[in-house]
């Protein structure tokens, strides 16, 4: 079985955006709740390529990866970085983050159909030193 | 002749957990395990002075109290299993939702009588006799805490 989800963070990791993109079927779905980003291969470039400009020295340590029986790449994976840009509103203040998450692509025909990431957004805030839930832009 | 030992479904496994959960029945969810089996609830971080704790241990010493202790706090606490995928070599996620009206203090937050209901992400490492090894799971605390009006960044 072809594994495009390994090649998707293969080009993530890189920053190479049109690279990871060429992967993605054109009526793929994005649903990332942590970051209320929910949509199609649009809102999927904007989140990453805002997560790599964000984090210009963008680290993903893969602990875990398999492909499951229905298509599914599961990978978890540490993402870690120092912050030089405002983040999912976030104002940059330069901390630095350690965020274990997880991500479930769908695959088919060696495209990428379907992304859902999990993780802990109380954690990034906590690492980026946003005090209230209700008020993340404001430090 | 040689006997063929007959390999168990790693998702009837994952299956009975959850429904175990449902039932509340925490004795039944450690004996899904392996007598060691590991335990990490990623989003678990609590800042102390000195150090920070971490909701990373074996299921039948950290496990268990954690279940317990949000049941206590959640007497309603039920799940919702939304869709389950599996390895050939044992490997299986799951996304379940979970949820329940808060009735009792559960960590920094006072009860209010809110609810919340949120979906997780599980990842088991199951073994050939259908006993779970490891589990890790992974939610959105932020989004709990908002549902149940506790808004500080903890």
């Amino acid at each position: 079985m072809s594994d495009a989800a390994a090649d998707f963070w293969d080009a993530i990791r890189a920053g190479d955006m049109d690279g990871a993109m060429e992967l993605v079927s054109d009526d793929a779905t994005i649903d990332l709740l942590p970051a209320n980003v929910n949509g199609g291969k649009e809102e999927a470039r904007g989140f990453f390529a805002a997560t790599v400009t964000a984090f210009p020295d963008l680290l993903l340590t893969i602990k875990n990866h398999f492909i499951g029986t229905d298509g599914t790449a599961v990978t978890e994976m540490k993402m870690e970085g120092t912050q030089a840009a405002d983040y999912l509103g976030v104002v940059n203040q330069e901390k630095h983050i350690d965020l274990d998450q997880v991500w479930m692509l769908g695959m088919s025909d060696g495209r990428i159909t379907s992304i859902r990431g999990f993780w802990d957004q109380n954690i990034l805030y906590r690492r980026l030193a946003v005090k209230r839930l209700d008020a993340v832009s404001i430090v | 002749m040689t006997a063929t030992a007959t390999k168990a479904d790693p998702v009837a496994t994952v299956e009975a957990f959850f429904e175990a959960y449902r039932r509340h029945d925490t004795l039944s969810m450690v004996d899904l395990c392996t007598d060691n089996a590991d335990f990490s609830y990623v989003p678990f971080e609590i800042w102390t002075k000195q150090r920070v704790i971490r909701g990373d241990g074996k299921v039948a010493t950290l496990g268990r109290p954690m279940w317990e202790g949000l049941i206590n706090s959640f007497p309603d606490l039920s799940n919702e299993v939304h869709s389950i995928t599996a390895s050939e070599d044992g490997k299986v996620a799951a996304v379940v939702s979970i949820g329940g009206c808060q009735e009792k203090a559960w960590g920094p937050i006072a009860p209010k009588g809110m609810k919340y209901w949120e979906p997780h992400a599980f990842v088991f490492d199951v073994n050939d006799g259908g006993k779970i090894e490891s589990l890790t799971a992974y939610w959105d605390s932020a989004s709990i805490y908002r549902q149940l009006g506790h808004m500080e960044v903890d």
